[in-house]
């Protein structure tokens, strides 16, 4: 399969997320709440050789994709990455007015008339005929306006979605979402979660190749179900011509130092990290220590 | 007991989690839900066409084909919905609250006691790495005799006028701040400083709700001299996500816990549990115990594997039986009861 990229720029920095301290994810919420302060970091990234960006479909996404839009010119070799969906929307959507209802909104508000009409047509008026594969379409085609006209090259599954389908184990949808990115999208199907080896069992077993998995990947097993060892083996076995791993949260929230964090990476059978920092130095330190 | 059967009564936000973290267990089959929504039946019937789906949980109940029930309605029907499996011999994972009326929680309690039924409710707290550090701490006796606590607990969940429709919107069916989210404040301080004696200064008010409060706060007193406080709002857009904190106060120290992080202040230092004198600060990823299967946080998969460990025979007791429902319960009339009373004068 197409080879991604082997470093790839995160954003959890510059949207106050931390998964060790909400205080210092609350001190970074502040730092970029200017988008220049975003877009100084993005452009320290770049210069430094990183020409991939994983991007999660947030509220704060749109100001970002129009930025690089606007500036085509100057930034004309991104790989995009984005992420889909922003989880908190929908879950405080569905928490106030249950699924069905959430979907309904989802779909006809915040839209115009047009949009409507053409997702009716299209979607052959989804909400009567039940098929949640439509749903499920017209879904990444809203999450996913935010990047129009820029270069995507994956699309990935939040792993709060990835990871309730797999258990649900429901290979359709799996496989449905794949060939949609790769015919919608022209883009390579990925999916974050949080048991990856489990996941890459499934999809073996399913005969889904030419994705990328993405899940945490470090040296303490942090965020790794059901233990550190069993993603050790997964990736080792893995072939990374059907099936390649991305590892995120490398250094476990900041729990551990990058050195020894990437020196545990480097052995691994991973194909790309993504990363995210907020200073030149630590993106300097960061791709210095990451050898695939 | 080899392969455990397992129904899922209600398969809307948590029944769906549920469902998809204890599906993967291998000695576990789900093999039937009860759900009200056509929509939602027809869905999962297309894709899990072996699963038998009940519009109706009382024919669920009645097919005797599951040795225990998730119970995920909202939760005004949790009381007959338990009432019945219990008559069945059905182990029973409610989700919280529990019930509506603690008097029918006291009875369901009786019941599933005195037939051995394993018995447990969804507050997930109780699961999570830091506060079971929190209580291991606590148990350990080293911040001395606990003096004062506060409990809290914040989130952006309703940040906007709402309509006032479905169950969220009825306090009598279990919906509103005090319902579902002080619930989980309150189970804490009863998990970790133990249940309160008395009610006093409770405060509830409405910020975006029509029908229920969004903002609670009220203080605790116990009869051996301690006494805490909680306060729990809803609609603080502040939060990206929902945020539990609690501080306790001791002769000899003090704990501030969140989900993410535990500091431990001691006056004294500690060489046993490798404590110094001052400050000592663990993160999640310092306490953090991977969970088999993970959807929603460790927490989640952890209450539900020691439900079916329960039934399996494997433990011997859960965390968080329908006796520890029923205590929030007669906590949360307190509350109501206390502000109501007052607030007429």
């Amino acid at each position: 399969m197409e080879k991604i990229d082997k470093i790839v720029f995160g954003d959890n920095q510059f949207f106050g997320i931390n998964h060790m301290s909400q205080e210092k994810a609350q001190q970074l919420s502040e730092k970029f709440r200017d988008l220049n302060r975003i877009i100084e970091i993005y452009d320290i990234a770049l210069g430094l050789g990183i020409n991939s960006i994983m991007l999660n479909s947030n509220d704060r996404a749109r100001e970002i994709c129009n930025y690089f839009r606007n500036n085509a010119s100057r930034y004309s070799d991104i790989k995009w990455y984005p992420s889909i969906p922003y989880p908190h929307k929908y879950a405080n959507l569905v928490a106030e007015k249950g699924i069905v209802q959430t979907i309904n909104e989802l779909v006809f508000k915040g839209n115009t008339v047009s949009d409507i009409l053409g997702m009716i047509s299209k979607g052959g008026a989804v909400l009567f005929n039940k098929d949640v594969i439509k749903i499920m379409k017209l879904l990444i085609d809203l999450e996913m306006r935010i990047f129009e006209g820029l270069d995507i090259k994956v699309v990935f599954l939040q792993n709060i979605i990835t990871d309730l389908i797999l258990g649900f184990s429901i290979s359709e949808v799996f496989k449905e979402y794949c060939n949609y990115i790769r015919k919608r999208y022209k883009a390579i199907p990925g999916l974050i979660t949080q048991n990856m080896p489990y996941l890459l069992d499934k999809l073996n077993e399913w005969g889904i190749d030419n994705v990328v998995i993405c899940s945490s990947f470090n040296k303490i097993g942090y965020l790794m179900s059901p233990d550190i060892n069993s993603y050790v083996l997964a990736s080792k076995n893995n072939n990374p011509e059907k099936i390649q791993i991305m590892a995120m949260s490398t250094l476990a929230s900041g729990a551990i130092p990058p050195n020894a964090a990437y020196e545990f990476i480097n052995r691994q059978n991973i194909q790309s990290v993504v990363f995210g920092a907020s200073s030149e130095r630590n993106i300097e330190e960061t791709m210095s220590l990451i050898k695939l | 007991m080899g392969i455990i059967r397992v129904g899922i009564i209600g398969l809307g936000r948590m029944g769906m989690t549920h469902f998809s973290i204890l599906n993967p267990r291998k000695d576990v089959e789900i093999v039937a839900v009860a759900e009200s929504s056509g929509l939602i039946r027809s869905i999962l019937g297309k894709y899990i066409p072996d699963i038998k789906l009940f519009e109706d949980y009382k024919e669920l109940l009645d097919a005797g084909i599951v040795d225990a029930i998730i119970v995920c309605t909202p939760p005004n029907y949790h009381y007959p919905v338990i009432k019945m499996a219990g008559q069945r011999g059905i182990h029973v994972f409610s989700e919280k609250p529990f019930t509506t009326k603690s008097s029918e929680g006291s009875e369901l309690s009786k019941d599933f006691i005195g037939k051995g039924l394993v018995n447990q409710v969804g507050y997930v707290n109780r699961y999570n790495d830091i506060f079971l550090k929190t209580r291991e701490i606590l148990e350990s006796g080293i911040i001395g005799q606990v003096m004062r606590f506060s409990s809290e607990m914040y989130s952006a969940t309703v940040i906007k006028p709402e309509s006032g429709d479905g169950w969220r919107s009825s306090t009598k069916h279990g919906g509103g701040v005090v319902y579902e989210m002080a619930s989980h404040s309150i189970d804490l301080v009863n998990f970790l400083i133990g249940k309160p004696d008395k009610v006093i200064g409770s405060v509830l008010s409405r910020v975006y709700s029509k029908n229920v409060d969004d903002i609670v706060s009220s203080t605790f007193t116990y009869k051996n001299g301690v006494a805490g406080t909680i306060c729990v709002n809803w609609s603080d857009s502040s939060f990206r996500k929902p945020t539990n904190k609690i501080e306790i106060a001791g002769t000899e120290g003090k704990i501030l816990a969140d989900q993410h992080s535990l500091k431990i202040f001691l006056s004294s230092e500690n060489p046993a549990l490798n404590l110094i004198k001052g400050w000592n600060t663990f993160h999640i990823t310092d306490i953090f115990r991977p969970v088999p299967f993970y959807v929603r946080g460790n927490e989640f998969t952890r209450q539900l594997y020691e439900f079916i460990d329960c039934i399996q025979g494997e433990a011997n007791r859960n965390l968080c039986t329908f006796g520890d429902g029923v205590n929030t319960l007669q906590i949360i009339e307190a509350i109501f009861e206390d502000y109501y009373k007052n607030s007429t004068l």
